[in-house]
């Protein structure tokens, strides 16, 4: 039998297994009571794209395969929107169990992400189809996606996880947030290429982290050219400051969660 | 046979980190680059001392907001203790609100398998505990394959329960979750709960129903402003605890 002294109780181990259980749950609802299931993922980008071609495809005429260009945009768009929305509400929406279970809450904000992931992977296969019908071709070069996408989740996660722990205590955060995705959905040069943006303004856009991971997919997948050392380092720096500041947020308001889910 | 209880609480302290209300305490926060402090702590268990030997049942009775389900979550190791020291000797298995950790579109039996794991269990635990779920519930397999939203309260309570007893937990903790279910299944609790204590398990008990915590503890205490102020024989903190609500004795 074992004695332990219940001094970190709600300790920081995080049990990997648990979080991937917990993700798969989150899958697996998401979809529950839906018809169409698991095809949103796909529809939802799709639908924007029949807009953007719609609507911009004449505009930006200069863009070469504008629906290859506006899908590796709007892959990364979704997986955010998405992604960040649900990692936002772990806490306040797991708050019966976190205050009745000895579970280290972090799980919940890492269940959602992985759960993100999960749709993400799936949802590349058909998304690869679609490109391949506009007469886009896999190359070696794509596998790079693949750590991109990584450096883009962590990033990801570090934002949503200080949201997520400051919308515990206010819930300001999550409106806030869900005002803010349409307006960082324009800001950021998903539809329209950012050379359109006036030389002038272009640092301002340079602010938006999500114009460097965007423009980093896009290079390897849009364009099929390796990325340079530059950005590459400068999108890991952005992703290690992310989760940083994720990290510490969490950290020094996580003994105050429990009373205030 | 064991010398040492199975909970030794010693000298301790608990808060609750509040946030300051109103717009000026975020202004003064983010002024200050999180100088000022955005919490107040509000002490919610004050200086308790408790040992609970093996194989005890013992009761906590107190008014609402005195500190009982916060000590129940401090033995849990929900809540870390601000001071003092709390050793607990043994697998906890807590109970502390109804329907804790189901999720509503999942069945019973995707439940008890989430919730094991969820309560710290590997695959052999979740398998063990929809077994158990199987023997103890008395739900209809019917019912076990029927998402939880759709249960009665009285069913998740039968779930919950069993979902928490699997395994024999050596320190059962319980949060005035058993009334609801029917008289059976009550009975069926009770017997569970005495088997527990047989093997040596020990079950911690927060209830305002007096009458349940003379049948079931061995000693009780009554809790008051974050202190526990009686601890002794059932009868006798029964009896301390209608005093301070001021309800004569014999009632």
């Amino acid at each position: 039998m074992s004695a332990h002294a219940v001094h970190a109780p709600t300790g920081h181990r995080v049990a990997w297994p648990l979080v991937l259980r917990v993700a798969w749950k989150n899958v697996r609802l998401r979809y529950k009571s839906s018809l169409l299931g698991f095809a949103w993922t796909l529809l939802n980008p799709v639908l924007y794209l029949a807009i953007f071609l719609f609507i911009f495809s004449r505009a930006f005429g200069q863009v070469d395969n504008y629906p290859v260009f506006a899908l590796t945009g709007l892959i990364l768009w979704t997986f955010f929107a998405t992604t960040s929305a649900h990692v936002l509400g772990a806490l306040v929406e797991n708050a019966h169990v976190l205050r009745s279970l000895a579970v280290p809450p972090l799980v919940f904000p890492l269940a959602q992400l992985f759960a993100g992931l999960i749709n993400l992977l799936f949802s590349l296969i058909p998304f690869a189809l679609l490109l391949a019908a506009f007469g886009w071709r896999p190359q070696p070069v794509h596998l790079l996606a693949l750590p991109a996408l990584a450096l883009f989740a962590v990033f990801v996660f570090g934002l949503s996880l200080a949201l997520c722990t400051l919308n515990v205590y206010f819930r300001d955060i999550g409106l806030l947030w869900n005002a803010l995705l349409p307006a960082l959905f324009y800001i950021t040069p998903i539809a329209y290429p950012p050379d359109l943006v006036p030389a002038d303004l272009r640092w301002v856009a340079g602010l938006d982290p999500l114009y460097w991971y965007i423009d980093l997919f896009r290079t390897i997948v849009y364009h099929g050219q390796l990325p340079d050392a530059g950005r590459m380092a400068l999108v890991t720096v952005l992703s290690a400051a992310a989760l940083a500041m994720g990290m510490v947020v969490y950290g020094s308001l996580r003994r105050g969660l429990v009373a205030n889910y | 046979m064991r010398t040492e209880p199975m909970i030794e609480v010693r000298g301790l302290q608990a808060d609750y980190h509040v946030q300051r209300h109103g717009y000026r305490s975020i202004k003064e926060y983010l002024v200050s680059f999180g100088g000022k402090r955005l919490l107040e702590r509000r002490r919610v268990i004050d200086g308790v001392d408790l040992d609970i030997a093996a194989g005890e049942c013992f009761g906590i009775v107190g008014r609402n907001g005195s500190g009982k389900s916060t000590l129940l979550r401090v033995l849990a190791g929900i809540v870390e203790p601000a001071a003092g020291s709390v050793v607990v000797r043994g697998r906890v298995a807590p109970m502390l609100a109804l329907g804790v950790g189901l999720e509503p579109e999942l069945d019973g039996i995707e439940n008890a398998r989430l919730c094991a794991a969820l309560m710290g269990g590997d695959r052999h635990a979740m398998r063990r505990t929809v077994e158990h779920v199987r023997a103890f519930a008395g739900l209809a397999e019917e019912d076990l394959h029927m998402p939880v939203k759709r249960y009665s309260t009285g069913m998740m309570a039968r779930l919950g329960f069993a979902i928490a007893t699997t395994d024999d937990p050596e320190v059962l903790l319980i949060d005035e979750v058993l009334a609801v279910g029917d008289a059976a299944f009550q009975l069926k609790c009770y017997d569970r709960i005495a088997e527990l204590k047989q093997k040596g398990g020990t079950v911690v008990f927060v209830s305002h129903a007096l009458g349940e915590v003379q049948r079931l503890c061995d000693r009780a205490g009554c809790m008051e402003g974050g202190r526990l102020l009686k601890v002794g024989g059932t009868h006798e903190v029964g009896v301390f605890y209608h005093g301070l609500l001021g309800i004569p004795v014999g009632e």
